[in-house]
């Protein structure tokens, strides 16, 4: 056991919480404290949240917003090339550069290269994908994604320490509180 | 001013006596359960089909496509029909998981998973049509912009072009949409399944996903992104569809309403298949408390609109043909009431705008088996109005000595029925093993969500309406 | 919600101090009457003018009708503390059918199809005699206004009622009014647009132009409406009841009817420029021809690509300044493309602006925005007793 456990590190105390309600104040609580590296946890996103953590503002509109700026001048730059440049046909008498008709091409474009960037760039932004992590160890942990709500101040967090979060996280009324280890390989 | 009317509540989304515990456990438990005898006979059958199309497939790549009954000047037929039937079906998922967000239509978790499942499929068993239809199924690459031999580029003026890449975006975008909406869901598979091979898959799918408010931070603007996104793209895709019909010069396909009238088929048509699989499923998987009538009542309402839509589209049409006064227009129009395909044209209009005013009544838009029927005739009505517009137009076209009646071959109707296989067997995948529902969404709808909903102890106190006596005066 | 629903906290009544009905009423009036002196200057620019204006702001008003029915039928939350700023535009639709008879008075100066010395050589306008022919036409219009109007006004009416009665059982009522009110608007909507716009050439006709006349009154009446709620705002009128999040859902609306607007007209055009037949095209043509063309790359530039950059991102659609630049400017374009519409017909080597063009604008205007102030100030501002309006109140702005 005493080997065992040498071989872990800590990775944070880990908080139940009852109800959304409890959780946010929870979130208040840790957050006035001047917590930085905590995160919480439920089975769906909870309104008042972001407040209660002090989230700012995500990136992801700048990075869709560039991918569509991508996808509408990179294809019409390709089909500028295409009909214009290298293999000029003349269609229906119109002039080469036919942009009307252009249009709808250079909107499925601009719209598939945001879509892109949406649904990347939000797993870029979380981490994702990612296979294994410290808190799947817990066995309590598995209820976050059906009705459980969780709170976990890390140990990378420059104020932490054990005790100090325990007691405050039962302050906070939390119905129940555990350690998270972070196993490592034994060879 | 003596009639008094009742106030009419607005119903709750979730019947029942339901926690955030036994919503996850009435969804998931179907994907967790042993598989059912019956899932496996409705398996077989729909390998059957998908088999008839995989031989009308081989037979039509062998023999070419005069195996169909395509012939001058009736050159688009049965294939385009259904091209354009399948991805209108496949417009309702979209719809409701991105419109009916924006809009805050709460209800849509119930329904979204599915009706998007259904879109993709649907999509996919349109996409078939176009690719066969081209004749030389080995050269389709030239769709695409690659260098080749040739050194010929693909005509980005072609309608035919832009529908690969808006059906090609939309697959890929739907897809796209509907996997980040099962993330959540396919954790919660993951952390309650007990397999081993099971449990790898769900948690490689699920791409470690904890639930971690920072994460939904950057996923719930992701949704909403995509949502903006898929509003536009859905309109544009059935646009563009009807662009294949309208840039042309000929009667009956060219003119400027086509493109809303398109979409508001579209919306149609697909309404009435999911409310057809939902009236299937809800009963067979005992979800009647997440897709409630109420559900029901609200999308016989989206298909009285969207009926009426098309309606307005078909007297726009005939009164311009007549206003506009062009000889061959108006012709095109009085063969098609009253030529060799009136048939057709009135059971178009039977189905798609007289059938659903029965939903102008409560009772009806309530009615289970009503609301089934009609659903299927819609369905019917939508496939014959594309029937209408793709076959009349060509079978009398300008030239009267060459006019000729299209019929059909055997050949065409496999392969238009073998697509149900394609499509039923990918339906019965996806609810065999994926969460037929948004289990995160619908938890999110649920008073018991809102942390204004819990008192000082952290109780949960179920919001109340309270109607005020109103004041009559004489 | 259950423990905190919140209140309304300003006054529901219009300070007497800002009402603007006279002021507006007086430069109305000095416009009409400064464009009844311009009709026996040039009856033909008056009447072509008149038309542009008229149809300028009778687009917004069914927009406003429109939203209204909308909003009962889908019980939307979000615009209860706006509605009566839209009901009162719709409710006055009756009364502005005034405004239509020197439509009915130019009719043959402004439509060739009722010269029958036009048609007589014409087999193709000849045959559109049953529906276009003068009696018909006013009659229509009548019928139209009748539909309007009465829709308008009793919408109006029963929301005022509930103020009083407290009764929620009226929604209902509303809602079943609205049902079957929206396909009779839709489908008068696009007639009425036939006979006033597109009958201008008699030749030419498109099976969109309803839907495309009521994108453009759709998106302006958002503007119309972002507008109005800044202005009340500065005022101190509803200032704790507009919160930021109604304007965000204004601003949403006006973006995303900007790109149903583009859509709408784009495709309309798509369809005409590529299929060039000639029956058709004649219109896109002299409406391209000349310095025309100046004004259809200002529909595409400000009345699409404008609004629609300054708007792409979320924090922009309740930026006051952003929105306010981008309103103003589709206002404008708004005109411009009535203008361009209708006026081709007169003027048609090229761009010829009048000064009739501005008093009849400024005299409508004028008439169009007092009889808004006189109904929105007689009443309560927001419905007091709408089962929503707490709902509508607790909207708060998320991200």
């Amino acid at each position: 056991m005493e080997t065992q456990a040498s071989n872990k590190t800590l990775h944070g105390v880990l908080a139940e919480f009852r109800n959304p309600k409890e959780l946010l104040n929870a979130a208040e609580t840790v957050n006035k404290n001047g917590y930085t590296d905590y995160d919480t946890f439920s089975p769906f996103p909870i309104h008042g949240m972001d407040k209660a953590m002090s989230l700012k503002k995500s990136k992801l509109g700048w990075i869709v917003f560039g991918h569509g700026l991508f996808g509408f001048f990179g294809g019409l730059a390709m089909i500028t090339f295409m009909s214009v440049i290298d293999y000029p046909l003349n269609i229906s008498g119109k002039t080469l550069w036919n942009v009307p008709a252009w249009i709808p091409v250079l909107f499925e474009l601009t719209i598939l290269f945001s879509a892109f960037g949406a649904v990347f760039g939000m797993f870029w932004l979380n981490g994702l994908p990612r296979f294994n992590h410290p808190l799947f160890n817990s066995e309590r942990f598995k209820r976050a994604t059906d009705d459980g709500f969780f709170l976990c101040i890390e140990a990378s967090d420059p104020q932490f320490e054990t005790e100090k979060v325990g007691q405050l996280l039962k302050n906070a009324g939390a119905s129940a509180i555990e350690e998270v280890y972070d196993e490592e390989d034994e060879a | 001013m003596s009639k008094t009317y009742e106030y009419v509540h607005e119903p709750t989304l979730v019947k029942g006596d339901h926690d955030f515990k036994s919503i996850t456990a009435l969804i998931t438990d179907i994907n967790l359960r042993p598989t059912p005898k019956a899932w496996y006979a409705a398996f077989g059958v729909a390998n059957l089909l998908l088999l008839v199309m995989l031989v009308s497939i081989a037979y039509l790549i062998w023999e070419g496509t005069g195996i169909w009954g395509l012939n001058t000047p009736a050159n688009w037929g049965w294939a385009i029909v259904n091209f354009v039937w399948w991805v209108g079906i496949g417009h309702a998922g979209t719809l409701i998981s991105a419109i009916l967000f924006l809009f805050r239509q709460n209800w849509r978790t119930a329904i979204n998973r599915f009706a998007e499942a259904m879109t993709i499929f649907a999509v996919m068993c349109a996409g078939i049509f176009p690719a066969i239809h081209v004749g030389r199924i080995w050269v389709i690459y030239w769709v695409f912009p690659l260098p080749n031999q040739m050194a010929m580029w693909p005509n980005f003026t072609s309608p035919l072009l832009w529908d690969v890449f808006a059906v090609g975006t939309y697959f890929t975008v739907s897809t796209l949409f509907w996997y980040v909406g099962l993330v959540p869901d396919l954790a919660t598979v993951r952390d309650r399944i007990k397999n081993g091979i099971g449990k790898k898959l769900y948690g490689i799918f699920s791409l470690g996903w904890r639930g971690s408010n920072r994460q939904w931070w950057t996923y719930e603007k992701s949704y909403m992104i995509l949502a903006g996104l898929a509003t536009p793209l859905v309109l544009s895709v059935h646009s563009v569809v009807s662009f294949d019909f309208a840039v042309s010069v000929i009667p009956g396909w060219h003119t400027t309403i086509f493109p809303p009238y398109f979409v508001a088929g579209a919306i149609f048509s697909g309404f009435a298949m999911v409310l057809t699989l939902m009236i299937i499923c809800r009963k067979i998987y005992k979800l009647e408390e997440i897709m409630t009538i109420d559900h029901m009542e609200k999308m016989n309402i989206i298909l009285l609109v969207t009926g009426m839509m098309v309606g307005f589209a078909y007297l726009m049409e005939v009164f311009i043909a007549w206003y506009g006064g062009v000889e061959y227009e108006k012709a095109i129009f009085a063969l098609r009431a009253s030529g060799p395909y009136a048939w057709a044209y009135w059971l178009m209009i039977g189905c798609n705008v007289l059938s659903p005013q029965f939903f102008w009544v409560k009772k009806f838009r309530r009615h289970i088996g009503l609301t089934f029927v009609i659903s299927i005739i819609v369905n019917i009505g939508m496939w014959f109005e594309r029937f209408v517009i793709a076959v009349t137009s060509l079978s009398t076209d300008f030239l009267p000595s060459s006019w000729g009646y299209y019929t059909p071959t055997l050949w065409d109707v496999l392969t238009y029925v073998g697509t149900f296989g394609l499509f039923f067997t990918f339906f019965l995948l996806f609810l065999r093993f994926l969460p037929m529902v948004a289990v995160a969404e619908v938890k999110n709808v649920m008073p018991q969500a809102d942390p204004h909903n819990y008192d000082e102890e952290g109780n949960y106190i179920a919001p109340k309406v309270e109607v005020p006596e109103p004041k009559r005066e004489s | 919600m259950a423990t905190d629903s919140p209140k309304l906290t300003d006054s529901v009544e219009f300070p007497s101090e800002l009402n603007v009905t006279k002021v507006l009423f007086g430069v109305g009036t000095a416009g009409l009457i400064a464009s009844g002196v311009g009709y026996f200057l040039n009856h033909e620019q008056f009447f072509f003018s008149w038309l542009t204006s008229f149809n300028y702001f009778t687009s917004i008003a069914l927009g406003a009708l429109l939203l209204v029915m909308i909003h009962h039928i889908t019980r939307s939350s979000w615009g209860v503390v706006i509605r009566r700023i839209i009901e009162s535009f719709s409710s006055n639709l009756w009364l502005w059918a005034i405004f239509f008879i020197p439509v009915i008075i130019g009719m043959t100066t402004l439509y060739s199809w009722t010269d029958p010395s036009y048609y007589i050589d014409d087999p193709i306008v000849a045959g559109k005699q049953p529906y276009l022919n003068e009696p018909f036409y006013i009659v229509r219009a009548i019928l139209y206004f009748a539909i309007w109007g009465w829709l308008g006004y009793k919408l109006h009416k029963v929301s005022i009622e509930m103020d009083r009665t407290n009764d929620w059982g009226l929604t209902t009522l509303l809602r079943k009014i609205s049902a079957p009110g929206i396909l009779i608007v839709a489908l008068t909507l696009a007639f009425a647009s036939f006979d006033w716009l597109m009958s201008l050439d008699a030749h030419w006709f498109s099976t969109m132009f309803g839907v495309y006349y009521f994108a453009m009154g759709f998106q302006a009446l958002f503007a119309v409406l972002i507008l109005l709620a800044f202005w009340l705002r500065r005022r101190g009128v509803l200032e704790n009841t507009i919160s930021q999040s109604h304007i965000h859902d204004l601003g949403s609306w006006f973006w995303a009817f900007t790109i149903f607007y583009a859509y709408i007209a784009f495709s309309q055009f798509l369809l005409i420029y590529y299929a060039n037949i000639s029956e058709e095209v004649l219109w896109f043509y002299h409406r391209m021809e000349g310095s025309w063309i100046f004004i259809g790359y200002t529909l595409i530039i400000g009345r699409f690509l404008i609004p629609f950059l300054l708007l792409i991102n979320r924090d922009s659609k309740h930026n006051k300044k952003l929105l306010t630049i981008s309103a103003v400017l589709v206002l404008i374009v708004h005109f411009l493309e009535m203008y361009w519409i209708a006026m081709p017909a007169l003027h048609s080597q090229g761009i010829s602006f009048s000064w009739m063009d501005v008093t009849t604008m400024i005299g409508l205007g004028g008439i169009f925005l007092g009889l808004f102030f006189r109904t929105y100030a007689k009443n309560n501002l927001v419905p007091v007793n709408d089962p929503k309006l707490s709902d509508s109140l607790a909207k708060s702005y998320h991200q």
